[in-house]
Order: C-alpha cells, then sequence, then structure tokens
C-alpha cells in the first residue's frame, strides 16, 4: 500500500530520490507499524523524536502497533535540544 | 512586593500601545506591573524574551545565568554587546535591560545552576522562562515549576529548528510536562556548537516565549499549553502538535488534577 513520509528538518536529508520537498509517496507492506517505517528509511530512533501518523502524536510506546493504512501520512520530527551536561 | 495601585502618566504612555489592546487594557498592564518572572538562560532565548517582557513592563524580572559573554555569542545572543565581552551575562543583561526600561525591577543571579537555588526561585514568582541549553537544567526547571505548579515556558532551537510549548501546571489542566515530551533522552541529539543556530530562529521562538508569558500571566487567548509548535525555518513551515501526559511520567505521571 501507499503511504505519505515527511521527514522534517535535517531529517529532510534522509528522503529517497522522488521526494518533493519534505514529503515522498513510498510503498510500505500492509499492517505496517511507524517504527517499520522510521528503519524502513534508516531514521535513527533516537532522531524519530516526534511522530505524527495523519497529524496525531504517536507515542513512542505505541510505534510498534500496525495502525498504518493506505493513503496516511506518516510524518516525523527530530528533537530540538542542547548538550546533556 | 510588588503594588502597583495606579499608572503614572508617563507609564501610561510607555505602554499605550499594549494598553490599547482589549486583551491587556489598563487593568492588565497593572498585573503586568505586579507579575515577576524568572528567565533561566541568558543566551540566544533568553535575550529577545528579556528584553520584549521587560519592555512590556514585567514588574520584577529576575534572571539566572553563570556564563559570560563570549565573542561568538553575539550572533543570536542580542541582549549582550561587544563591549560586554568577558564580563558575566547577567550583568551584561541587566545593563541592557535597565537601560530599555528603567523603572522595573530586574534582579541578577550570577551564579552556577543548583536545583536549591532554583526551587527556591522558581517558588516566588508567577511564571518562568526556560531559555536554558542542556537537558539537565531542563528536567530540574520542569520538576521544579511542577513542584510548586508554577506555569513553564519552554523553548528550544538549533539549526534552524525551533519548538515552543507552555506547560502551565494548574490543578485542573490535564497536560503534559517537559519530561513526558523528552521522555527517552539518553544521548545528547547535538549540540550548538556542533551543529549551529541561526541566530534570528532562536530570536522566533524567544520571541514566542515573551508572547506566551504575557499570555499566562493574564490568562487570555489560547497558550500553547498542550501544544507543542514545531519551527522547521528552513521551508518555513510551522506546526503545532497535541502533546498528551505520559502516564508513566517519572515527574507528573500519576498525578490528576
Amino acid at each position: 500500500m501507499k503511504i505519505t513520509l515527511k521527514l522534517y528538518a535535517t531529517l529532510g536529508d534522509l528522503l529517497p530520490a522522488g521526494a518533493f520537498e519534505n514529503a515522498v509517496q513510498i510503498e510500505v507492506a500492509d499492517g505496517a507499524t511507524p517504527n517499520e517505517v522510521i528503519d524502513q528509511h534508516r531514521v535513527p530512533r533516537e532522531m524519530a523524536h516526534l511522530v505524527l501518523h495523519n497529524g496525531i502524536y504517536v507515542a513512542p510506546e505505541q510505534r510498534d502497533l500496525p495502525t498504518i493504512k493506505e493513503g496516511d501520512v506518516l510524518a516525523i520530527w527530530p528533537p530540538v535540544a542542547w548538550r546533556l551536561t | 512586593m510588588l503594588d502597583v495601585q495606579h499608572l503614572e502618566d508617563e507609564q501610561l504612555l510607555r505602554y499605550s500601545r499594549q494598553i490599547m489592546l482589549p486583551e491587556i487594557e489598563i487593568e492588565g498592564q497593572m498585573r503586568l506591573l505586579n507579575s515577576r518572572v524568572l528567565i533561566v538562560g541568558l543566551g540566544a532565548l533568553g535575550s529577545p524574551a528579556s528584553m520584549y517582557l521587560a519592555a512590556s513592563g514585567i514588574g520584577e524580572l529576575v534572571l539566572m545565568d553563570h556564563d559570560r559573554v563570549e565573542l561568538s555569542n553575539l550572533q543570536r545572543q542580542i541582549v549582550h554587546s561587544s563591549a560586554s565581552i568577558g564580563k558575566p551575562k547577567v550583568r551584561s543583561a541587566v545593563h541592557t535591560l535597565r537601560a530599555l526600561n528603567p523603572e522595573i525591577s530586574i534582579v541578577g543571579l550570577d551564579r552556577a545552576f543548583d536545583e536549591r537555588a532554583l526551587a527556591t526561585e522558581v517558588g516566588r514568582v508567577d511564571a518562568v522562562v526556560d531559555a536554558t541549553d542542556n537537558f539537565t537544567a531542563r528536567f530540574a526547571i520542569n520538576k521544579a515549576c511542577f513542584e510548586t505548579r508554577t506555569p513553564l515556558i519552554s523553548g528550544a532551537a538549533i539549526r534552524l529548528e525551533g519548538q515552543v510549548s507552555v506547560y502551565p501546571f494548574d490543578r485542573a489542566a490535564d497536560s503534559p510536562c517537559y519530561h513526558c515530551l523528552y521522555r527517552d533522552v539518553t544521548e545528547p541529539p547535538g549540540s550548538c556548537a556542533e551543529n549551529g543556530v541561526l541566530g534570528a530562529v532562536a530570536g522566533l521562538v524567544g520571541c514566542i516565549q515573551a508572547i506566551e508569558t504575557v499570555k499566562v500571566l493574564l490568562d487570555f487567548g489560547e497558550t500553547l499549553a498542550g501544544r507543542l509548535l514545531l519551527i522547521d525555518a528552513r521551508r518555513m513551515d510551522i506546526h503545532a502538535v497535541r502533546l498528551v501526559r505520559d502516564p508513566a511520567c517519572p515527574v507528573c505521571g500519576g498525578v490528576t488534577g
């Protein structure tokens, strides 16, 4: 099935060929999970800070659930903060 | 104790352009003049936030930082100037803010980060602006604000990205805290020195923090409570996403109302 993947800020560099601006249509398996899409596109898990499924925040413990459906939009933002001291 | 009962002619003139706003008026201006705000961090975010809050007539600004001004700060930390290089940031900021608005009280705390001192200061203000640059400080500020039920206006910026949110911590709200948002931080996602930051992006975040602080103090409009504003300046893409409380959060989890 086809879904739209949007990668924001520096994650945009990880978008595959065929992307327009920060979005790309990708093919994923039926019943795919957000984490499978994240791994498939080599987004480091610690950089997938905010995951939005059709605009709704997906908490880390929900990212292994097979919630993605045909035509959905998965958007990912990196963390924004400075160093740990 | 702040106790402004009426506005002098000069104050009416100084604040006239915001007193004209129906959300503020004279009553709101008096509330601002009777408010105390703690700003932790006088860097890229704290610079614009402190300047706009001083200009708007917050009665007392408490500034906390222990760094000194360096040449490489000046590209984004606009409360400081070349003449301040080598001086404590707090002293430099007090100097600028007093020149901007000599009628408010500005207290500078030039001290290393200390959780006990932080808890004391948080407990005596009406709102806290988190303009720090590290998770240790951010988590401690969040915890102190949660424990004292003091509203927290939190911002962050790096590269061309920014985030802002408000954690009201009032008992009626079921909104998350900062720890709910950054619950799994185990390693640094990057430092300013390693990644850089465009000064105006941090400025934008600091300005939004100042706006949200005024809204929190005057209780008007819709703040970013329960929402996170995401800014991607490379594409000038701005989103607000709804946040949820983490029931397992070590700071606010399990606490209702």
